[in-house]
């Protein structure tokens, strides 16, 4: 690809305590491709994530993303990123309990400023798009784990963002389950345009990426080409 | 029975073995219920406060009328009264009349004329910048202070005058000092129903905020009780253990309140106005209560737990609740405080103070403050059901009130009932104000008078003279009232007259005279009473001279005002006469009061003129025209209703900062992930505190409804005008809603911090 990178992390370097989470680990995403972040628990695939979503700051390295030095922003600057050109899905889903599942999906094009109801018809169409619409007047408690998911796949894309980061999006589904939303999630984020960087430690998942990188101890220590 | 205990064990165990966050928990199940058990304990203390200075009063108490044994040593005293600054001092005179004469209790010599022992406050007060305009109003010849046994308590300002100027016409004869007070001092029925009502106010609402306390991180609980389902617990089991969870947090909790019971025995003496002041050793919670805070708290919160276990099935899978899709019913939460109006009828119908009307009030007013907490879960959901979409956190706040009002609504529930109780308190007592304090005496001549003046026609001069030398007095006026007999024999009959005299302007004081010139004669008819016919005769010097008429050109006058006439209502009829109408009668003098014109400019011009009063003669009570009649009693109530407001919304503030860092530490993992899609923190400061805005603006408003109702009950129940304090309302309101709301936001930063992207990790 030759191309530019649009999300590039250099020599990230994070510390909780005393344990190394990060050691040097450099990592980069094209725009439109799938890149999967394998390893074991604990090797730090979560953190890098969350670096390079802008969420966690590290201690020494740079996030690029287009071109701009993430962790150069102030916090608020990365939470605006976030709410506009970057899609977050993690394992649970973590949807707000409260909201029906169409206004968790409408949530974050509200959070952007979008009028409700055009938030919710956006939304609407993305819950249509995940195969989900007959769950949408319903609270989070009351749908399945695979619709859940489905739900917080169309939240992530609802915004159209550039780079979609999904940690663990099966992990607590079965393996039915998991492929219908890795084969959702992937055609709508390909559809979309938009880049995607997984978190996985299951094979199956991983297939559906175009880049796989290993993180161990904190290093990203191959990358290999997948398709 | 083993199993049982095995069971508790486990849930002891559980609720100590969660790890950091699991000793977080229970330090707040502790922090709320030990907050209660403070409160509790407070309130186990008063009975014995009571007692102590009941005790010490008793053993000064004067019985007037005292049989003395022939040749036995006695004193002749008579009481003191005084006021300075608003806080009353009350002292006594003492004429020992042997050398052996009893002496009261914590004074350890005889007294010699002008010698004076006093109360340590005292001694304190006259010492310092704040007590100059006292100095010298008893002398300055202070020969000692008076032991803690002669005083009620350390704050009480109080003194012992030698002196050698009383008679027995004058004064009491003591053999000993010390009776039991008896009836003489018994609380009126009114005084009761303030006290009963001031009780429930305050300690309702301690159960509540117990009762929420112990459910606190009650989800987490719920998964930790699946996972025993998980493993082959029963339903009975799961009970048991969350009985001991709880049981270990109010256990811990009562550690914690004896703990703080003890900090606030410290200073509790000094929150309390100087006459209600007590000693730290009368401060201690009387056994049996201790007892009953003890057993009833574990057992309580133990029952708090089940109960609100039937709410949710635990079950092997995960916790299913109960309460998501049923909606409250209204008609059973109406049933209690439907039961307490019913039990508040001797309100209406007649209040005395037996025990059995105190029964009934004190059970209808439980019943009718918990009804305000049993209806407004009703009220939050059957509301918020209806609130339709706004913002972000406006959606965010009231979807979360939809799915579950449960838990903010139980964080208000105390709050509401304890304005409710406030309120009703504030219009009793501010009623009972209205009733005593009914002075609209007209202050732009005279700002003070000086009553009980025992002086015949020369010493009124005298008066006068002393008076006016005060600094700040500018002018004095007297009022004298005279002797006066039915020229022609006999006593007067029912149509008796009080005959007063005194210039223009002080007339004034007493009647609505208009126009008056000196030669003027008015006469006051209260309603129902006979007004005496122009030419009766009256014999003013005790007989001799000739009688004096009641002239033609006598003016009728209604009452000033703010006068006792008006006050009572009934009452002879007065006949007010200028000395003009007096001229050539030298009328024989009952008593005087003294009018007082004091200069704005001069500063403690009140009490500089209540000293010279005191020099002249101690007995005279001084006191401003605006503040007579109001109950010293009603000042001190007040002043405790104060305290006692301000301790509970300290226990509304800090339960309810308990209560915000407990919820927001359930929903760390869903606020962080929310940060994550890049929700502005502002956006979610909003909707925790609309959470909370919202259920407290109707808790207020159900409080201030309930309380309304219920201080037009009791004032009704007082014979008070009925009214209605907004101002009063509205503060209480305003700063119960302003507690709460700061310290809403004082847990903000916790969710700053728990919003810090960490939140998303869970490894």
């Amino acid at each position: 690809m030759a191309t530019e990178p649009l999300l590039v992390a250099e020599n990230l370097h994070l510390r909780f305590g005393t344990t190394v989470a990060l050691d040097s680990a450099s990592v980069a995403v094209h725009a439109g491709e799938v890149l999967a972040l394998m390893g074991p628990s604990g090797s730090g695939k979560s953190t890098l994530l969350h670096c390079l979503a802008g969420i966690l700051h590290p201690d020494a390295g740079r996030v690029t993303y287009a071109g701009r030095d993430l962790t150069a922003m102030h916090d608020s600057e990365r939470s605006a990123l976030r709410r506009t050109e970057l899609g977050l899905v993690f394992q649970f889903g973590q949807l707000v309990p409260e909201l029906t599942c169409l206004e968790n999906v409408a949530l974050p094009l509200r959070l952007n400023g979008a009028p409700r109801r055009a938030a919710l018809r956006s939304a609407a169409a993305w819950l249509e798009r995940l195969e989900v619409s007959d769950v949408a007047g319903k609270r989070p408690g009351q749908v399945s784990g695979g619709q859940g998911q489905r739900v917080a796949v169309a939240r992530s894309l609802v915004t159209r963002p550039r780079v979609v980061f999904a940690d663990e999006p099966t992990g607590a589904l079965d393996s039915l389950n998991g492929e219908r939303v890795m084969q959702l999630f992937v055609a709508a984020a390909r559809e979309t345009g938009a880049a995607v960087v997984l978190v996985t430690h299951e094979a199956r998942v991983a297939a559906y990426s175009d880049h796989e990188a290993v993180v161990r101890d904190g290093r990203v220590r191959t990358m290999e080409h997948v398709r | 029975m083993t199993r049982w205990a095995a069971d508790l064990a486990l849930g002891v165990r559980l609720s100590v073995g969660g790890g950091r966050s699991g000793w977080v928990r229970l330090g707040l199940i502790a922090a709320g219920v030990g907050l209660g058990v403070t409160m509790l304990l407070v309130a186990a203390a008063l009975p014995a406060v009571l007692d102590a200075r009941a005790d010490r009063a008793d053993a000064r108490w004067v019985e007037t009328q005292q049989t003395v044994d022939a040749g036995a040593p006695t004193v002749l005293t008579a009481p003191v009264r005084s006021v300075y600054h608003d806080a009353a001092v009350e002292g006594r005179l003492l004429q020992p009349e042997s050398p052996d004469a009893p002496l009261p209790p914590g004074v350890d010599r005889q007294l010699a004329p002008g010698e004076i022992v006093l109360s340590p406050a005292l001694d304190r007060l006259l010492a310092s910048n704040d007590g100059a305009a006292l100095r010298g109003r008893w002398g300055e010849e202070v020969v000692g202070l008076i032991a803690p046994e002669g005083l009620t308590g350390p704050g009480e300002l109080t003194f012992y005058l030698g002196t050698d100027e009383l008679t027995p016409d004058t004064a009491d004869r003591l053999q000993t000092f010390g009776a039991p007070r008896g009836d003489a001092e018994a609380m009126s029925p009114v005084l009761v129903l303030l006290a009963l009502v001031g009780m429930v106010v305050l300690l309702l609402p301690v159960g509540i905020f117990v009762s929420t306390a112990v459910r606190f991180g009650s989800e987490g609980r719920d998964r930790r009780l699946a996972a025993l389902r998980l493993v082959g617990a029963d339903a009975a089991m799961t009970r048991r253990v969350a009985a001991g969870e709880t049981l270990a947090g109010a256990v811990l909790g009562l550690g914690l309140g004896a703990l703080l019971f003890a900090l606030v025995s410290r200073v509790a003496g000094s929150l309390v106005p100087g006459n209600l002041s007590f000693y730290p050793q009368d401060f201690r919670p009387v056994p049996w209560l201790v007892g009953l805070v003890v057993l009833l708290v574990p057992v309580t919160t133990v029952l708090v737990t089940l109960a609100a276990l039937r709410q949710v099935v635990v079950e092997p899978l995960g916790v299913v609740r109960r309460s998501g899709e049923r909606r409250r019913r209204l008609w059973w939460r109406l049933v209690v405080p439907a039961a307490g109006v019913v039990l508040l009828h001797p309100l209406v119908t007649g209040l005395d103070a037996s025990a059995g009307t105190q029964v009934m009030i004190v059970a209808g007013l439980v019943l009718l403050l918990t009804g305000v907490a049993l209806v407004l879960p009703w009220l939050v959901e059957a509301t918020v059901h209806r609130l339709g979409p706004g913002g972000v956190a406006w959606d965010l706040a009231v979807r979360r009130l939809q799915l579950d009002s449960g838990t903010a609504v139980r964080a208000v529930s105390g709050i509401a009932v304890s304005v409710a109780g406030l309120v009703a308190l504030q219009g009793i007592v501010g009623a009972i104000g209205a009733l005593t304090a009914e002075t609209t005496a007209d202050t732009t001549t005279y700002q003070a008078s000086v009553l009980d003046i025992d002086a015949d026609a020369d010493e009124v001069a005298a008066w006068t003279r002393e008076l006016s030398a005060a600094r700040g007095v500018t002018d004095v006026g007297t009022l004298t009232s005279l002797a006066a007999e039915p020229a022609g024999g006999g006593a007067l009959g029912p149509d008796e007259v009080i005959l007063e005299s005194g210039p223009c302007a002080v007339l004034a004081q007493e009647a609505q005279v208009g126009a008056c010139t000196d030669g003027d004669v008015f006469v006051v008819v209260p309603d129902g009473a006979a007004a005496p016919p122009a030419g009766s005769a009256y014999v003013l010097d005790g007989g001799g001279s000739a009688p004096w008429t009641l002239p033609a050109s006598t003016r009728s006058a209604d009452p000033a005002p703010g006068t006792v006439a008006v006050m009572d209502g009934g009452g002879p009829a007065r006949i007010l006469v200028t000395p003009g109408a007096l001229a050539g009668v030298r009328p024989e003098v009952m008593a005087v009061t003294a009018y007082v014109a004091l200069d704005p400019a001069v500063p403690d011009a009140l009490d500089l003129m209540r000293t010279a009063a005191a020099q002249v003669d101690p007995r005279a009570y001084a006191a401003s025209i605006e503040a007579r009649g109001i109950a010293t009693a009603l000042g001190g109530i007040r002043q405790v209703l104060l305290v006692g407001t301000v301790a509970l919304l300290v226990l509304i503030g800090a339960s309810m900062l308990v209560n915000v860092v407990e919820q927001l530490r359930e929903r760390r993992r869903l606020l962080a992930v929310l940060v994550a899609f890049g929700t502005r923190r502002r956006t979610l400061s909003a909707s925790v505190l609309l959470q909370v805005a919202v259920p407290v603006a109707l808790g207020l408003l159900l409080a201030v409804a309930t309380g309304s109702v219920l201080a037009l009950g009791l004032q009704v129940a007082v014979e008070a005008p009925l009214s209605f304090d907004w101002a009063g309302v509205g503060t209480t309101a305003g700063v119960a809603a302003l507690v709460v709301l700061l310290t809403t936001a004082a847990g903000l930063p916790l969710l700053w911090r728990l919003t810090r992207p960490e939140g998303l990790r869970s490894e």
